[in-house]
């Protein structure tokens, strides 16, 4: 078999069952990989109403096709589950070698289930697999757990995924790790597996992956690689890393600042790329096969948090535990990244849910006898620093805050009052670019994201976002160069739904979408080109994206079965309503608002989702296959619209 | 003799992300695994270092010098070692002798296998062409060590006007 080694692994946590399942053509064909088999597996064997830490619920681990070989960035690896932070459809994904490493062992994905009676780990080598004992390594951290598992199986070359002790504590917003630092962050996977008790996968493969048409597949390969190598975008991310935005945002005024109060700030070049490459920068990172090369290795030199080191910063990580809580000190921020890595969780979260509260703090909406004593001020760096080992630990005050910004809310009984400042879309708080400098298509990401607000991988707008950098390109994808301009409404609509057809099927076949589709070198067209060398398919770009389209209705239906659909495709009211202030000279957005509602109707006539449900119509899913589906969702479309169902106003799931 | 380009690898410089390897594999198997890359990508993930080791080109090299049946043996023309597939018995001697770990074997023939600078493709090895980082390098050893010279020069003089600055 080229491509796909054909078969996928269950493990059943509560009957010590392993079971390898074999994959169908037709499956593979449908699905293609990672996200697409994740969502499908989600959607039929998770129930809607099911507790995500049920034992019943599953966390599956994706690859695709193309992961493990040449293909540019192809080692990412997708995490899929009902997510306990939003209730809703959850997946992730990560970036290291363990993707590449499951395909060399023999498995397109994983699908673990029920519940250990004690902490285990997975050990996959090759054709053995083994669920072992973990209860010594229960409490660790990634690094340190990471390190015990090498010694005891004698191999300091595997690759082990794991989850930290925020995952164990059942944080609702926990991550899951490879490679000690690739994290697939959002959606809060790790409490899942944590609710397993499982800690670790670890994984040896021997394997390699077989390629139908080598020649053709290396031809293409090669013409990417060389592609790369003058890509403007490419330069600044191996460069400077993602923090290359900084400046840029802070220019633009799309950096989240004190819970998006504000888009810019006199001080935030301090942890810019730039400052970030002269300081502190030990080492620049590549995830397998990739031609950019933009993960970090960080070192603190000086200060208080002198000697302490870690994987990262990147830009979504680093501002929500950075400016958006009014921290500017870049050392602290490095420190913040450190311990959200090292407890294992969610640092676009974890900064959410401190700035929502600091937001509260300051309304009066809480005070520091609902904290604890905590004075949480913007910027008070102190209280960040214990805040994060409190939500991690859920101890005091950080107990609440573990279950994210909209379940605290209505754990602290604040109201509508409350979740105005949550920033959140389907109960998960945005990470820190502002829709209202940044772009408009990108912002209708939040608003209609298959797995809720945060959405900045997923419609990653990339046409307005770098567009500027290759000029035509718009003309080439959308007949149509105005959508370039990032802050207009003119083409939008498409803008969206192509770009979420495109990273769907970039996270299907598991290729990072920075070398896809935001730096320009692999266009849709090359994609398909090494899908169809690597799996001696024949399919046509219109066939490909199709298979994009599919998987965003289904994950669509997902939320349409839980009573998601139009009512929820907003966006937080203040990108709306409150005009962007000025903060530093030359902001670009100083007076913009975000008009989503003018942007949305034209998103969902190219998705043909119902106007009046917002649930993917049910021509649309029977066009793409999805007959079951569009039963499913038949008795839905009269009862979202129902009197009562109107009423509800629905933060989470 | 003297300009006839040599692989340089620049450990500094790894960011760990096996392009070269994958080059490799597909280059010369037809596959992508690690097991049948010439080339490898030694990561200690946890304090950020990633190695990459490839065959360095000796001159008097050991793998030849073990070899029991002559297999291995250095071709002057090329400059590199190569292994005669047809005399290869799988004996792993090569392998172990390689101060680098440069020498692998295939799980397809059972028999050694070894970096071959890509013969024949024109563009010169996969893996220094592939490598985002410049970590390894395809170079004329006399240019590329004159390089390294100014290089490491110009950053211990920035160094010590530093610190005068200061």
């Amino acid at each position: 078999m080229y491509g796909w080694c054909g078969q996928r692994l269950r493990v059943d946590l509560s009957k010590g069952t392993i079971i390898k399942e074999p994959l169908s053509y037709e499956y593979r064909r449908k699905w293609i990989g990672g996200r697409g088999m994740n969502s499908e597996v989600i959607y039929r064997e998770v129930p809607p109403n099911l507790d995500p830490f049920d034992p019943d619920a599953r966390v599956c681990f994706g690859v695709g096709p193309i992961s493990g070989t040449a293909a540019p960035a192809s080692g990412r690896v997708t995490v899929s589950c009902k997510s306990p932070l939003t209730g809703g459809f959850g997946d992730s994904n990560m970036g290291g070698h363990w993707g590449a490493e499951l395909k060399y062992a023999g498995y397109d994905q994983i699908i673990v289930q029920g519940r250990a009676p004690k902490p285990v780990y997975i050990w996959i080598d090759d054709d053995n697999v083994e669920i072992r004992d973990a209860r010594h390594l229960w409490g660790k951290f990634p690094r340190e757990a990471d390190a015990m598992i090498k010694q005891e199986l004698g191999d300091e070359d595997i690759h082990i995924v794991v989850i930290g002790p925020a995952g164990e504590n059942l944080v609702r917003f926990a991550s899951t790790f490879n490679d000690v630092y690739r994290a697939a962050g959002r959606t809060g996977h790790g409490a899942v597996i944590g609710s397993k008790n499982l800690k670790a996968i670890a994984v040896r493969g021997s394997g390699t992956v077989k390629i139908a048409r080598p020649k053709e597949f290396f031809d293409v390969c090669n013409r990417l690689r060389q592609k790369f190598k003058t890509d403007p975008m490419r330069k600044f991310l191996y460069e400077i890393g993602s923090l290359s935005l900084i400046n840029v945002a802070n220019h633009d005024g799309w950096l989240s600042v004190n819970n998006f109060k504000q888009g810019a700030h006199p001080e935030a070049w301090r942890m810019s790329g730039e400052e970030h490459s002269k300081t502190v920068l030990k080492h620049r990172e590549g995830c397998f096969a990739c031609p950019i090369c933009c993960g970090r290795f960080t070192e603190i030199k000086e200060g208080k948090y002198a000697g302490e080191y870690g994987g990262g910063p990147e830009y979504e990580h680093s501002v929500p535990t950075g400016p958006r809580v009014g921290v500017f000190d870049p050392n602290a921020i490095w420190h913040n990244m450190i311990l959200t890595n090292n407890y294992g969780m969610d640092g676009i979260e974890t900064g959410g849910v401190i700035a929502t509260a600091m937001e509260w703090y300051e309304k009066g909406l809480i005070t520091s006898k609902d904290t604890g004593g905590l004075e949480l001020t913007w910027g008070n760096q102190e209280v960040v620093e214990k805040l994060i080992t409190m939500i991690a630990m859920r101890e005091g005050f950080g107990d609440v805050l573990a279950d994210g910004a909209s379940r605290a809310a209505d754990r602290l009984g604040l109201g509508d009052e409350g979740h105005k400042y949550t920033i959140a879309t389907r109960g998960m708080t945005l990470p820190g670019d502002d829709p209202r400098g940044l772009g408009f298509a990108y912002g209708v990401g939040f608003a209609i994201g298959t797995r809720g607000g945060c959405d900045h991988l997923r419609c990653l707008a990339s046409l307005e976002l770098s567009g500027f950098m290759y000029p035509g390109l718009n003309t080439k994808i959308l007949g149509d160069e105005r959508p370039v301009k990032p802050t207009t409404t003119v083409g939008k609509g498409y803008c969206c739904f192509y770009e979420e057809n495109q990273k769907a099927m970039v996270d299907c076949l598991n290729v990072c979408c920075f070398t896809t589709h935001w730096s320009y070198a692999v266009l849709t067209a090359d994609q398909v080109d090494y899908f169809n060398a690597v799996t001696g398919m024949d399919i046509t770009e219109e066939e490909f994206m199709e298979i994009g389209e599919r998987i965003v209705n289904l994950e669509r239906a997902y939320w349409a079965r839980l009573l998601s659909g139009k009512r929820e495709d907003t966006i937080p009211e203040r990108f709306q309503k409150e005009p962007m202030p000025k903060s530093v000279d030359g902001q670009t957005n100083v007076g913009y608002v975000f008009p989503v509602e003018k942007i949305l109707p034209g998103y969902y006539k190219y998705r043909d989702y119902d106007p009046d449900t917002g649930f993917p119509s049910e021509r649309r899913l029977k066009m793409l296959g999805l007959e079951d589906v569009a039963k499913d969702l038949a008795p839905l479309r009269a009862k979202y619209n129902s009197e009562s169902e109107k009423k509800k106003k629905k933060y989470y799931y | 003799m003297q300009n006839r380009k040599v692989l340089i690898y620049n450990q500094e410089k790894c960011t760990g992300c096996r392009s070269c390897m994958m080059g490799c594999s597909l280059f010369h198997d037809g596959e992508c695994g690690k097991v049948l890359s010439r080339v490898a990508v030694v990561r200690n993930e946890a304090l950020g270092e990633s190695f990459v080791v490839g065959c360095d080109l000796c001159t008097d090299a050991p793998c030849a010098s073990v070899c029991p049946t002559g297999a291995c043996s250095y071709d002057p023309a090329l400059g590199i070692t190569k292994i005669n597939q047809d005399r290869c018995i799988g004996c792993k001697e090569c392998a172990m002798a390689c101060p680098f770990g440069a020498i692998n074997m295939s799980y397809k023939t059972g028999k050694a296998f070894k970096c071959d600078l890509c013969e024949g493709r024109s563009e010169g090895p996969v893996c220094a062409d592939w490598c985002p980082s410049n970590a390894i390098t395809y170079a004329q050893p006399t240019v590329a060590f004159k390089a390294k010279r100014r290089e490491k020069l110009i950053e211990r003089l920035k160094a010590v006007k530093a610190e005068e600055e200061d």
